[in-house]
């Protein structure tokens, strides 16, 4: 049985920002309907390579190939095939909610996406600000929008970068039913956050990057427990 | 029975606590001033390029050393009579004019300019008071201050010549000081007020007031009658006495001023801090109703960065300052033509440095999001060029529509003057501050109207920059209206100068459509 072509396929990524080199030789494969943790301490390089993967971001070298389209030659092809929660705010703080959606579907030509902007909203219970500027939001429920901008065009490839960052438990399970939503209609999922715990529950497979470079691919399951907690310690050491 | 205490009710007895501890106590007040010599040092630390920061503090007391010494070489300087006489009778004025510039900047900027932004001071006992010395240092860090105070130095150099110099310049120095602290108090009250209920209400009436009054004044020819009442008159006299009884009661009285000011404005500095900035609190609050889907992507892009500009305080507020402030004092001096066209090139780089500058800061923490959406790299840049380019257009509208009431009807040559003036200023503005922004990004956040785009230092260089070109651009419309040069000269006349900022633009749009340079941009906005 021949293994499915994978939805993003990173080859020897280098990222560098002048003297300082956030990503060294990175080489991964994600596929579809699977959802792949990235895990690593600060400054590990998980954020640097979801931007590169979400088209913001160019490659220093190396390949990038997200759902079949090189980041390198077509960044606007994988702007339109990724959904993507940047790790920090990520909204523009003097819009609505319902504007950042109205300016996603635009772009997007999506046709008819209110009812399930609307649904959306709700299901992360942001329904009763949905038409206020997001710069008087907390932190939770900036994040919790950010998740929503990111899956709701229902992308083939969805890069969620600390989606569990602050959030409230009723924002974590519907942020869990996101990406079970997304794995069951075929999409890639990569998800980067510092709760093993919250990785293992989301993802079946888990990288874990040091110093921008890879240092383990494994089965979340590896990671369970009192000993999947020491592999995981001994890993960022 | 009575027991003996445990170990943990003997540490309980031990531990004291700190009271609180009222502002106005010495110590309090020496520990402010030591707080701001913290912060200063602090932001110092923070200069990327120290060396650029020397030479424009080298640059900063030339040109203050030259504004009080080439003066003196103009010929007729110190004259009894004609040109020098003339300037002295004008300083009065000119004063109240350097009073009024710096309560309005106070006022619009909610309290004056932070040391340190409000987001970053949040985690540390930055005190009111240190907030009210930090923002008084950092009021000269303002073009506008600065030219107004070279020019009242330059006048008193070329007005009273060699003879007793010295005198009269101690006593604009001492003017100068007193007008920034005194400008500071009223401002810290403004702010106070505003953050009452209905405050805002109170504040925005307070000033069409103001403006009303200022009006008429001047309609009934009583304005000049107040002008010569006003005790810069006497300060002025003091000044020109030499050293004498008269000269040192008015430096003392400066002094006083000097000191109470900063007292009382450290007192308003605490009232307002004990309430709730209403205005941020409003704009963050406020409902906006959907509308529908716009046609286009373009239209859709400009609607977001509409909103980005509109619903800043910031904006609002510098947009009623730049705009209604010199439309209102070309309507009180009954500006002909020749001199309105000069005002769109100050209102426009004023405006441009309310947010202009690091124009990609409007979309903050969201930059990220925004670059990962799939839309062409120049037409972002079209939008936010658009935007810019609008809202400059208007404020230069709205004052060109205020002077235009008293400057009677323009001839054809005045109002392609006129026209052309709004069009190349705004033009050439765009083109650079989309240029800069692409430049030097910084991270800042707009929400608060005491936010700037761009670290002060930074922003002298721009709004010294900008003034300069702005200016000497509007002059040459000016002067050929003047001429009474024909319509179509002047119309060709522009053409060059919007060609030159069509290049500018393009180069900086070439320089957006490279995703290495976006993405730093982006990053650092969003960081």
């Amino acid at each position: 049985m021949s293994m499915p072509t994978p939805a993003v396929l990173v080859d020897d990524l280098h990222v560098r920002f002048g003297e300082v080199e956030a990503v060294v030789g990175v080489s991964f494969a994600a596929l579809p309907g699977r959802a792949t943790a990235l895990l690593g301490r600060n400054g590990a390089g998980k954020s640097t390579t979801m931007r590169v993967l979400a088209g913001v971001v160019p490659p220093t070298s190396g390949r990038v190939v997200v759902a079949g389209i090189d980041v390198a030659h077509d960044t606007l092809g994988v702007k339109r095939a990724v959904g993507y929660c940047p790790d920090v705010g990520g909204l523009v703080p003097r819009a609505t909610p319902w504007e950042h959606l109205q300016l996603a579907a635009n772009l997007r030509r999506m046709t008819g996406w209110e009812a399930r902007g609307r649904d959306l909203l709700e299901k992360f219970e942001l329904g009763d600000v949905t038409h206020r500027v997001t710069s008087g939001f907390s932190h939770g429920m900036g994040r919790r929008l950010s998740v929503i901008l990111a899956a709701f065009h229902e992308p083939d490839v969805l890069l969620l970068d600390e989606p569990f960052d602050g959030v409230d438990p009723i924002g974590v399970e519907a942020t869990f039913e996101i990406v079970a939503d997304a794995r069951a209609r075929g999409a890639a999922v990569l998800l980067s956050t510092h709760l093993r715990e919250l990785a293992i529950e989301t993802c079946s497979t888990a990288l874990v990057l040091r110093g921008g470079a890879r240092v383990a691919d494994m089965d979340s399951i590896d990671l369970q427990g009192e000993e999947g907690a020491h592999a995981y310690r001994a890993l960022l050491d | 029975m009575l027991t003996a205490p445990s170990w943990i009710e003997h540490r309980t007895e031990l531990r004291t606590y700190a009271d609180s501890v009222s502002p106005w106590r010495p110590a309090e007040i020496r520990r402010a001033v030591a707080d701001t010599r913290h912060l200063l040092r602090f932001r110092g630390g923070t200069v990327r390029k120290p060396k650029v920061v020397r030479t424009a503090v080298a640059v900063l007391v030339a040109i203050t050393l030259a504004a009080v010494v080439g003066p003196l070489l103009a010929s007729g300087a110190g004259d009894a009579d004609g040109m020098a006489f003339n300037v002295l009778l004008l300083m009065p004025t000119m004063m109240v004019g350097f009073l009024g510039l710096a309560v309005a900047s106070a006022i619009a900027s909610g309290g004056g300019r932070e040391l340190l932004s409000g987001e970053s001071a949040v985690a540390y006992p930055v005190s009111p008071t240190t907030d009210h010395l930090g923002a008084l240092l950092m009021a000269p860090l303002n073009i506008a201050w600065m030219l107004q105070a070279w020019f009242l130095l330059g006048a008193a150099s070329y007005g009273r010549g060699t003879t007793d110099l010295g005198w009269l310049l101690a006593i604009v120095v001492l003017w100068i000081v007193a007008a920034t602290t005194l400008a500071q108090v009223i401002g810290w009250c403004a702010e106070a007020v505003r953050r009452r209920p209905h405050g805002v209400a109170t504040v925005r009436l307070t000033g069409v007031a103001l403006a009303g009054l200022m009006a008429w004044l001047q309609l009934s020819d009583r304005l000049f009658d107040v002008l010569d009442a006003v005790p810069t008159l006497q300060l002025l006299m003091a000044g020109l006495s030499g050293f004498s009884v008269r000269w040192c009661l008015a430096a003392l009285a400066l002094l006083a001023i000097t000191a109470v000011s900063l007292l009382l404005g450290g007192w308003a500095a605490h009232v307002a801090a004990r309430r709730m900035p209403r205005d941020e609190l409003k704009a963050e609050s406020t409902a906006h109703e959907a509308r529908p889907n716009p046609r286009g992507v373009l239209a859709m892009l400009v609607r977001i960065d509409r909103a980005s500009v509109w619903r800043a305080v910031p904006m609002r507020r510098g947009m009623l300052v730049l705009a209604i402030g010199p439309g209102l004092v070309a309507f009180a001096g009954a500006l002909e033509w020749s001199n309105v066209v000069i005002l769109p090139g100050l209102v426009v780089s004023g405006g441009v440095l309310l947010f202009g500058v690091n124009i990609w800061s409007l979309d903050g923490r969201g930059g990220l999001w925004r670059e990962s959406l799939p839309v062409d790299a120049i037409t972002v840049f079209r939008a936010r060029s658009w935007v810019l380019a609008e809202w400059l257009l208007l404020a230069s509208l709205i004052t060109v529509g205020l002077a235009s009431l008293r400057a009677g009807v323009p001839t054809a040559g005045e109002m392609a003057a006129i026209v052309c003036t709004v069009l190349v200023v705004t033009a050439q503005v765009v083109a650079v501050s989309m240029s800069w922004s692409i430049r030097r990004p910084f991270a800042v956040n707009l929400r608060s109207a005491r936010a700037t785009p761009a670290p002060p230092t930074v922003m002298i260089g721009y709004s010294a920059k900008l003034a300069l070109s702005t200016t000497l651009t509007a002059m040459v419309f000016s002067t050929a209206a003047t001429v009474a040069a024909p319509w179509w000269l002047i119309v060709l006349l522009a053409s060059p100068f919007l060609a030159w900022s069509a290049l500018r633009w393009r180069r900086a749009a070439k320089v957006w459509s490279d995703p290495v340079a976006r993405a730093g941009v982006v990053t650092t906005v969003a960081s």
